[in-house]
């Protein structure tokens, strides 16, 4: 698996690479810098990393439109450093590594906390060119915020895991850096911290992000925190600030100010970095205990009942829980495939889902990456067929 | 005409009064409120639930008739009308709003469910639907997914794809499919966001999930009047790129202000000015203030003669007024109206502004301009009488050159209002053969025997097997004379 990967350094070579390993019959795995291999299981053994990552290139940028484009193998530290400076900034910040490449959040299409604000991945990506399982270069989408021109294939390609092409060019939407940026911590038990949660995401307040994080991680002698993200202006993130003090009725233990608060969250991106487990727990917002009953049943089997590594987190704004842990190298505890089968169960009955980004084989196997969607299956098998009928790139997305 | 065999076959399906078949009835099916493509379906029929739209669709398929999914026909593309003799599938009659569910800020709701009633439904638990076409009292949600479409707000909320996080369709094939729903992460390909803008060619979406958002406790809004139209794009380019991020951004041009002031929706824009533009901030009352200010200065810099702002919700009311009613009052001027949506980068304003005004002149035809100004997203509105053939041709010439002027500058072809019969033969302008091709391969993944909606979105020259298929009579060209009553 670990091939050495290949780096094409155009479009053009990106395509004969994937001509010849369709003529060869080989396979070929797309990847960004390969900061994070192995996420999503959608990789396998005997295909040759094709790496974009030097397909870096800024090709158009004009600030005032807020726009972007440039070769899938950029940095989103490095595009981060390009807009900066124009007091913007691109607010993709799904989990992985700063270190990432544009292309590979694009094609892995999760998105982070910040959602509730900025939208999705899907909804800030403007355009993207993209080479094919079948050798076609396609320039989908455009360079403009509206394109409703023909089917959308941006969305389809946006979360397609490498299955249907390599992206080699993509085109973001960018936004101005907020005036103020505040996060404020509030301590509490875990029901207490759980409605603190639903307060705050049901008050009028326009919160940024609220995410909950096991109090240890942070330094708080309280089991959670929950960790109100402010973004505005200045009065109206005081405003903000004031008012969600009041509807909790207390003070928050700890309050981050704008360099703070971004390094805060930015050190939260890379919470899953190390994990050999990684289960992510959707459920509707109202349902977030119990989607975190199930998460914390999940970490205390990867912990075999000891202390151990294992953590949970949560964005309350959209209901979703992640369990993070460092397994054994060998055997993962006993039982927790069946642990997580449970919980899977559990947050299916109230319409959720629960899938793993990383497990060792042997769980992953028994669980599944995914609950399984078998409505939509017949039309996701076509589709694969139509971009990459000889199966040349990563396998088809569930 | 359908057999009548299928007549009976659909009433017994839908009941007798859900299957329209006479003439007078059809005639105002013909069309969408692109008014210059008409075409009279073979049948309208009107049914109630998901499983009266699959039954529906297994009939009309094994009969051998193309399907065309209609909401309340207010597109702007054509997309709507029945080529050869189609059977209209309409939602008018799905139109129940399933569930608000406010603690999870979602909806779920039939297609025919008119945009404005959704949100008016969900403002009693402070809750509102964001995407708001200027047709919002008469589209439906259904007709929005299928053209994924925007409108004045969307500068700041995004348009309908953010929003739709749920469906159920009946394809072609009488397969009913659930994709997505909130609180469930869909792993694998985003077929909700693929569906969304998929003009009708990929199944019938029965039911809608959306997502809503809390309703903005304060907002400001500012009416800035110009003696120049590039000023005023020069004005929006200036407070974006400043990090002010508006509601809603809207310019009315000189010859649309006149018209309005002229019409019984007169809303006191100054007749000598060459161009309105409206601005809207949302969200909490601290801080809007600052950013209303802050928006004055940029536009009195680019030289706004006069800033206005509202005080109140009449006079908020009011300074909209010339925006919303642009199209109705437009209608007074010409018999017929040409609305075009490019997208172009903002940047780009006030050049291809310029040029729009200079190809209009060039072809001595009336173009009025009302657009989302902030999302770069114009509607040159091409003013003429379709009895008039001559005039029908330079439209068709000034209409090709103002889209090529946009795609030059890096724009594209339409920004919200779909491709539809209107702009197919416009894709290439935009798209090669492998992109074309590969929309072709996408279409018949959902639709493998070409039942919904053919004819539209694709120009079928370009069509992969193109050579074997039967003539479309409906290449989308312009109707030169007034369809026979
Ligand atoms: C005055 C005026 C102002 C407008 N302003 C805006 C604007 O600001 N922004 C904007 O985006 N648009 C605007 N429009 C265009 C139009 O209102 C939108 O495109 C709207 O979404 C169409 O909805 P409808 O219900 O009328 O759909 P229809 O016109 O009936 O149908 C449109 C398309 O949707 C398909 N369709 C309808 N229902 C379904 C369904 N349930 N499943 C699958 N396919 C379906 C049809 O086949 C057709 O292709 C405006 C139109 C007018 C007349």
């Amino acid at each position: 698996m670990n091939n050495q990967a290949l780096t094409p350094e155009s479009t053009a070579e990106t395509r004969e690479i994937v001509l010849a390993a369709r003529a060869a019959g080989s396979r070929l795995l797309p990847a960004g810098r390969r900061t994070w291999p192995g996420a999503g299981g959608w990789t396998r053994d005997g295909g040759t990393p094709v790496s974009t990552s030097q397909l870096d290139t800024v090709h158009h940028y004009e600030p005032a439109d807020l726009i972007l484009t440039a070769g899938a193998g950029i940095g989103l530290d490095r595009l981060a450093r390009i807009v900066g400076p124009n007091r913007q900034w691109l607010p993709f910040d799904a989990p992985g590594s700063s270190a990432g490449t544009l292309g590979a959040a694009v094609a892995s299409g999760t998105s982070g906390p910040l959602r509730t604000r900025y939208g999705a991945t899907r909804d800030n990506v403007l355009g993207l060119e993209v080479v094919t399982g079948d050798g076609r270069t396609l320039r989908i989408g455009g360079r403009v915020v509206k394109n409703v021109a023909g089917y959308d294939l941006v969305r389809l390609f946006t979360g397609s895991r490498g299955s249907l092409g390599i992206i080699t060019r993509v085109s973001v939407r960018l936004f101005p850096i907020p005036g103020a940026d505040e996060t404020l911590l509030f301590a509490g038990g875990p029901s207490e911290a759980v409605s603190m949660a639903r307060t705050v995401c049901t008050s009028e307040v326009p919160v940024a992000a609220a995410e909950l994080v096991e109090g240890e991680e942070v330094g708080a002698d309280r089991a959670m925190v929950l960790a109100v993200r402010l973004l505005g202006g200045p009065r109206e993130v005081e405003e903000s600030r004031r008012r969600i003090r009041a509807a909790l009725g207390t003070e928050p233990w700890r309050a981050l100010h704008d360099g703070e608060s971004r390094r805060f969250h930015t050190a939260r991106i890379g919470w899953e970095e190390g994990a050999s487990l990684v289960a992510r727990l959707a459920a509707l917002p109202d349902r977030l205990d119990a989607a975190l009953a199930a998460a914390r049943a999940c970490a205390t089997r990867a912990n075999g009942g000891a202390q151990g590594s294992a953590a949970i987190t949560a964005d309350a704004l959209q209901g979703l829980v992640r369990v993070r842990a460092s397994l054994p190298d060998v055997d993962p505890p006993t039982g927790l495939a069946e642990t997580l089968a449970t919980a899977r169960r559990d947050v299916e009955a109230l319409g959720g889902s629960l899938t793993l980004s990383h497990a060792p084989p042997q769980v992953a196997t028994r669980v599944g990456w995914t609950g399984s969607r078998r409505e939509t299956a017949a039309l996701t098998e076509r589709i694969k067929a139509l971009f990459d009928p000889d199966s040349v790139l990563a396998p088809r997305c569930p | 005409m359908i057999p009548g065999r299928l007549t009976k076959e659909l009433a017994r399906i839908c009941g007798r009064d859900a299957v329209i078949i006479d003439r007078d009835r059809l005639l105002v099916y013909e069309s969408d409120a692109l008014t210059a493509y008409r075409h009279r379906p073979g049948a309208v029929v009107l049914p109630r639930t998901t499983e009266e739209v699959r039954r529906t669709v297994q009939a009309v398929v094994r009969h051998g008739l193309p399907i065309v999914p209609r909401g309340a026909g207010t597109g702007l593309s054509g997309g709507a009308v029945a080529l050869n003799g189609a059977v209209v599938i309409g939602t008018a009659r799905m139109n129940r709003i399933l569930a608000i569910d406010a603690p999870n800020r979602r909806a779920v709701l039939q297609p025919g469910v008119i945009n404005a009633e959704l949100s008016a439904a969900a403002a009693g638990q402070g809750l509102y639907y964001a995407p708001d076409p200027s047709s919002q009292t008469a589209c439906t949600i259904g007709g929005n997914v299928a053209e994924n479409s925007g409108g004045p707000h969307c500068l700041k909320y995004g348009v309908t794809s953010r929003y739709v996080t749920g469906l159920t369709v009946v394809l072609p094939d009488g397969s009913v499919v659930k994709a997505g729903g909130q609180g469930r992460e869909a792993p694998g390909y985003d077929l909700v966001g693929l569906f969304v803008g998929s003009e009708g060619c990929f199944g019938i979406a029965t039911e809608i999930e959306v997502g809503l958002l809390p309703v903005p406790e304060g907002v400001r809004t500012l009416l800035g009047i110009f003696d120049r139209i590039e000023d005023a794009g020069r004005a929006v380019s200036e407070i974006i790129s400043a990090g002010l991020l508006p509601a809603a951004m809207e310019i009315i041009d000189g010859p649309t202000i006149r018209a309005v002031e002229d019409s019984v929706f007169a809303a006191g824009y100054p007749t000598d000015a060459e161009a309105a533009l409206v601005i809207e901030f949302d969200g909490l009352e601290a801080g809007l203030d600052d950013e209303a200010e802050r928006a004055t200065r940029f536009c009195l810099r680019a030289g706004a003669r006069e800033v206005r702002g509202a005080r109140d919700e009449e006079e908020r009311v009011a300074l909209w007024k010339g925006r919303k009613k642009a199209f109705g009052a437009m209608g007074r001027i010409a018999p017929d109206l040409l609305v075009q949506d490019a997208t172009v980068p903002r940047t780009t304003l006030p050049a291809i502004l310029k040029g729009i005004s200079e190809i209009g002149k060039r072809y001595n035809l009336i173009v009025a301009n009302v657009f989302h100004a902030g999302d770069g997203n114009l509607h040159p509105n091409i003013l003429f009488d379709r009895r008039d053939l001559d005039e029908l041709e330079r439209v068709e010439h000034a209409s090709k050159e103002i889209m090529q002027l946009c795609v030059d500058a890096g724009g594209t072809i339409t920004g919200e209002h779909g491709v539809g019969l209107d702009k197919k033969h416009h894709m290439p302008l935009i798209y090669g053969p492998d992109e074309l091709d590969t929309m072709w391969g996408i279409r018949r993944v959902f639709d493998p025997g070409a039942v919904m909606n053919p004819g539209k979105v694709l120009p079928e020259e370009t069509e992969p097997s193109h050579a074997n298929r039967g003539q479309d009579p409906a290449r989308g060209e312009l109707v030169g004379a007034p369809a026979p009553a």
